[in-house]
């Protein structure tokens, strides 16, 4: 019997290992296990298959400097998120929306950074 | 064949009614429609709302607006409602001591007490000491944790206090589970040295020891009369998943009564009220001064600036001074409202009590006359004013199937609930309370914290559901709505808005249940108490079981759960009651533009 893990996919294709090391920060400060594996394709396709891959439904695809989060059942190319050489804490929270998207949790922002937020 | 139409001006919509009057004296209506008022109800600029309500019920059967022979509009009740807060208490502390907050990922789980360290000088830490260590987040978590497990072994680190988001991630990281709070936003108030508590709780359940006066002292060693002292933060840490008291020796936490004001109920006899006294002791001495002639609040405190602020603009609407304006009614209402602690760490709240006021000025009438000359200049119609509101309206609620004389109506609009009882023999009595629409607007307000009006003006008018996957949502009574294409992804796991046509998403971070209970109060709070007020002062011999039917119009009687509750509390007396139904077609709107066209034709016969 085979049994996988109730992970999130992350399909990565040459990545950029900062923005990884971000991005899996994000997971594992929800507490969502994760699993990270090379994947040909092209962004669309890197996220589409891992969120089809998770039994979690929910994957992050890698491509260089490009990031896409991705839930299983929506249809290729229209990814939750995407991000273009970003920042590191973009990719720590699109990290941690794929956890909350599994936690049905309100994602964080990725448009406003969280110093900017706090008026601090 | 006379073309005529009706006009209602209300506090926030007009609203029109267009009929033809055949030679033979018969009757048929033609089409109606509804707009936003413009400016205050009774000034010239409503001439504007009024103008555009009169062309779409034109348009709608293909006819110019010169086509009409003749404009009735109401005699507006020269009433003005509106609504101030004034909280009574207030948690002030003077030096930070303590931080309560419910981080979304906390790590660990326990309770620790020890000396707080920067995690910049664990070399100065002592052995034998127990440290709560606390770090900025220009730390990344990986360094953190290398300089913890550095110390572990030789210093007692019992706890830890970061400021970014990553108590998981240092946790992970650690030789030893310690308990660790995060997202503690002024990391840089935290003194460094002195004692502190910290505890961590178990996923699903929430604080106890600090939550707990007793618990507290304990953990700080505290004598009685500190732990006197420390009740106010026991108190506002009270269902928290984590949190931290510091103890600093001259900090101090207080909890202190405010003086709120005085308000001045003159009347039959004159009664002075203290408003800290709340809201039930306000309500009696309202009862027990007899016929209300005006009411004053003290000066500089928000009631008192509101009184004074209605009456100005009263005295603006109806161009009259001083003694013929005179606020002839109050609603109080306890509520609780969450204030930001002066000196918090965290940007926590304390729930502070709260007295929520709505009142009402009334004067001998407003210059009606003159909006209908306007209108008369501008369209070239004959426009006249004619009839008083309460009585068009009951004329209007008639028209309901299955009502049946003597009537009343009970008219829920935003500023005030009107209510009036026709009887058989065509006398009608009336009465304007105030409290309404807009006060159940500022209780949610207040009650959830929010920082817009506008979201809880939403939140009373539309059902809400919880965006629980990309694919469906949970509606308030348990069902699910799914989608055909996914909603967008900034809207999930918030709680949304169902309004016609588009979900609005509630920023703050509300459970659902919480709005819903909310939501409810307030309009229980307001509504049914203000409807078993305005009946009984209508009623014969105020006696309410002496009022057969009761017919709900206005605004807030189009709400979706206010006429059922009013049902419902109705019932207990046998009274039929239900939200009106105007020919049969029009839901509760449009009694009084109704009312209006069938008193012309009364008074031709």
């Amino acid at each position: 019997m085979v049994v996988s893990r109730p992970a999130i996919i992350i399909y990565t294709d040459d990545p950029d290992e900062d923005l990884l090391r971000e991005v899996l920060s994000g997971i594992e400060e929800e507490g969502v296990l994760y699993e990270v594996h090379s994947h040909e394709g092209d962004l669309d396709t890197l996220a589409y298959d891992a969120a089809n891959e998770s039994m979690l439904g929910s994957g992050v695809g890698i491509a260089g400097r490009r990031l896409a989060m991705q839930m299983y059942r929506l249809p290729k190319g229209k990814n939750v998120y995407e991000l273009d050489h970003p920042f590191f804490w973009q990719c720590r929270n699109l990290g941690a929306n794929s956890a909350r998207a599994i936690k049905k949790m309100p994602f964080k922002s990725l448009t406003v950074c969280p110093d900017d937020q706090s008026g601090s | 064949m006379k073309l005529i139409a009706g006009v209602d001006i209300g506090n926030s919509t007009t609203e029109v009614c267009v009929g033809e009057v055949s030679g033979s004296g018969g009757f048929r209506f033609l089409s109606s429609a509804s707009r936003m008022t413009t400016g205050t109800k009774g000034t010239l600029p409503n001439v504007l709302g009024i103008r555009s309500a009169l062309e779409e019920a034109m348009d709608a059967i293909r006819r110019p607006v010169s086509d009409l022979d003749l404009v009735r509009l109401n005699e507006a009740a020269p009433v003005i409602g509106d609504t101030a807060m004034e909280t009574i208490t207030e948690t002030i502390i003077t030096e930070s001591s303590m931080i309560g907050h419910n981080p979304s990922t906390p790590a660990g789980a326990g309770v620790a007490a020890g000396e707080l360290l920067s995690i910049r000088n664990l070399w100065k830490g002592r052995p034998g000491t127990s440290y709560i260590v606390f770090a900025e987040n220009r730390f990344s978590f990986e360094e953190t944790a290398r300089r913890l497990n550095q110390y572990i072994p030789e210093l007692d680190i019992c706890g830890l206090i970061l400021q970014a988001d990553e108590a998981v991630l240092v946790e992970n990281r650690l030789s030893r589970k310690i308990p660790i709070i995060d997202e503690v936003k002024h990391i840089h108030k935290v003194p460094e040295g002195k004692m502190a508590a910290i505890e961590v709780a178990l996923p699903g359940t929430s604080i106890r020891m600090l939550s707990n006066p007793y618990g507290i002292a304990t953990l700080l060693g505290l004598t009685a009369e500190e732990t006197r002292q420390v009740t106010p933060i026991a108190k506002s840490l009270i269902g928290k998943r984590s949190a931290v008291v510091i103890r600093t020796p001259n900090g101090n936490v207080t909890e202190n009564v405010l003086p709120a004001g005085e308000i001045t109920i003159r009347g039959g006899q004159t009664v002075k009220v203290n408003i800290d006294a709340g809201a039930e002791e306000i309500m009696q001495s309202l009862a027990s001064a007899g016929e209300i002639e005006d009411i004053e609040g003290q000066p500089d405190t928000n009631v008192g600036n509101m009184f004074s602020r209605i009456k100005s603009g009263m005295a603006d609407v109806a161009k009259v001074h001083g003694e013929d304006i005179r606020i002839t009614d109050i609603l109080a209402v306890d509520t609780l409202a969450p204030v930001a602690v002066s000196g918090a760490l965290a940007g926590e709240t304390c729930m502070e009590k709260a007295v929520g006021i709505a009142a009402m000025v009334k004067t001998q009438h407003l210059p009606m006359q003159k909006i209908a000359e306007r209108l008369e200049n501008e369209l070239h119609v004959k426009a006249v004013v004619a009839g008083v509101e309460a009585v068009m309206a009951s004329l209007g609620a008639l028209t309901t199937p299955g009502t049946t004389l003597p009537l009343a109506i009970l008219d829920m609009g935003g500023g005030s609930t009107d209510a009036a009882v026709l009887e058989r023999d065509g006398t009608v009595r009336t009465t304007h309370q105030a409290g309404a629409g807009e006060l159940v607007s500022m209780l949610i307000q207040t009650e959830l914290g929010l920082k817009s009006r506008v979201t809880a003006e939403q939140i009373k008018k539309y059902p809400m559901g919880k965006v629980e996957s990309l694919f469906h949502l949970r509606l308030e009574n348990g069902a699910m709505q799914f989608f055909e294409d996914s909603i967008d992804p900034r809207y999930f796991g918030h709680v949304v808005l169902l309004s016609p046509g588009e979900m609005l998403k509630i920023e703050e971070d509300i459970p659902m249940e919480r709005i819903l209970e909310v939501r409810r109060d307030a309009k229980k709070k307001v509504f049914v108490r203000n409807a078993l007020r305005a009946l009984q002062a209508v009623a014969s011999d105020h006696d309410l079981k002496k009022i057969p039917n009761v017919v709900l119009v206005g605004g807030s009687a189009e709400d979706f759960e206010i006429p059922e509750m009013l049902t419902e509390a109705l019932a207990e007396y046998r009274i039929v009651c239900g939200r009106g139904n105007i020919r049969g077609s029009e839901g509760p709107r449009n009694a009084v533009a109704t009312g209006l066209l069938l008193s012309y034709i009364g008074s031709r016969t």
